[in-house]
């Protein structure tokens, strides 16, 4: 009876031990391939595609509105776009829709941005900036994804955080300091003087040098701007145009510049 | 004399029975065992390396379009005709073994007539069994829409 009950507990131990064993490796098994097996499949690309196009057609059409003037770039831009789109994914049963913003939206620490065909700008101030904001909808019938939907915008803002002019060996100088913020919000840090189409000071164009640092005064990444003054005493206002690497307008002003005390 | 030698006789069978129980036990147990490690083995069939190489190929190509375009240069490269600065875009972010073609087509899947963009010599493009292949678009440059169709084709060396 002693041997019997021996025996089958080697029996027993050793079914125990197999079925740990299948158990513990089909676990394992399913974690290490989950994501290996998963197919790729071709439409993840072909959406993201279309995502990243259609945001950049924002950009593309606030550029437009803001080197143009013209209202209805972005409209225009996604109704052609939609019937591209089927045309570059012909199998697919592709089928984009927007919606464009047309109220006002508080972000960027900006309290009313108003849209219209999903376009704003407020230019002409000290913090000056471009906007454009739509929803895009994606409908892939060939793999029955239906509804989509992601917001996109797109921003550029300026300010002029001083004007100031000052002396040094008896010449005169102007310097501007500015920050120049896109959406996330995230500093832009990639401009040069060439993104400074004009520059001007009591309305009279100026030639310039631009250099950028990080300014612990303002806690932010600054773009100064420096002229050699030649004109009256003291500049009546200061005026900056910017034009970023996308191609977006935004013109930034002051009436306020002031003499340096140091 | 009889009675023990008789008693001897029974506990060696007894115990060569024991022993004899435990081999067969034993047996039995590295049977189960190796079922069931025969049974895991069965199923752990990997997916076919073709398929996976073509679609970790289209992982890689889809996501670095995309990177090169999140940092603006695409459409830059594209419009403005920098062919050679895409192509090196391309070499130095793709693995060492992966070689590639890219074609550019207007919306209408027509050429719009560029060099050949290429990576690799065609000979490998021709014979190897598995080309992954991306389409990306871009839409614009600046201020104009005018949308570009992007084919990349990769393979492995």
């Amino acid at each position: 009876m002693a041997r019997n009950r021996k025996g089958q507990f080697i029996i027993i131990a050793a079914m125990l031990l197999s079925i740990m064993i299948v158990s513990v490796s089909t676990v394992i098994y399913g974690t290490v391939t989950y994501y290996r097996q998963e197919r790729w499949e071709e439409y993840v690309t072909i959406v993201d595609s279309i995502k990243a196009a259609s945001c950049n057609l924002l950009q593309v059409g606030l550029a437009n509105y803001t080197q143009t003037e013209n209202p209805n770039a972005t409209r225009d831009y996604f109704n052609r776009w939609i019937r591209d789109v089927r045309n570059a994914y012909p199998a697919f049963g592709i089928n984009v829709g927007y919606a464009l913003a047309n109220r006002a939206y508080s972000a960027y620490e900006i309290s009313s941005i108003n849209y219209n065909l999903g376009l704003a700008r407020s230019w002409g101030q000290l913090t000056s900036y471009s906007a454009s904001n739509a929803t895009v909808s994606i409908d892939v019938a060939s793999v029955g994804l239906t509804g989509y939907n992601f917001s996109s915008h797109v921003f550029l803002k300026m300010n002029i955080r001083d004007a100031i002019w000052y002396t040094k060996s008896s010449k005169r100088y102007v310097s501007i300091y500015l920050s120049v913020d896109k959406e996330g919000p995230a500093p832009v840090l990639n401009l040069q003087a060439s993104n400074f189409p004009d520059v001007k000071l009591g309305g009279v164009s100026q030639v310039f040098s631009v250099k950028r640092y990080y300014s612990s005064e303002y806690s932010n990444f600054i773009y100064e701007i420096k002229i050699s003054w030649d004109g009256p005493l003291a500049p009546s206002s200061a005026e900056v145009t910017l034009l970023d690497n996308r191609g977006i307008k935004t013109v930034s002003y002051t009436d306020s510049v002031l003499q340096n005390s140091d | 004399m009889e009675d023990l030698t008789t008693r001897m006789t029974k506990v060696r069978n007894r115990r060569s029975v024991k022993g004899q129980m435990r081999v067969v036990e034993s047996i039995m147990a590295s049977l189960i065992v190796i079922s069931a490690v025969t049974f895991l083995y069965s199923f752990a069939a990997t997916p076919s390396s073709q398929a996976q190489d073509t679609s970790e190929l289209e992982k890689i190509g889809h996501n670095l379009l995309h990177d090169i375009d999140e940092q603006g240069l695409l459409a830059r490269y594209v419009y403005n005709s920098e062919w050679a600065n895409i192509t090196a875009a391309l070499v130095v972010s793709l693995p060492t073994n992966v070689y590639f073609n890219l074609s550019i087509y207007d919306v209408n899947h027509r050429s719009i007539g560029h060099p050949l963009i290429q990576y690799g010599d065609q000979q490998i493009f021709n014979s190897s069994p598995a080309v992954a292949s991306v389409t990306y678009i871009v839409t614009g440059y600046g201020m104009s829409y005018n949308p570009r169709i992007l084919v990349l084709k990769l393979v492995n060396g």
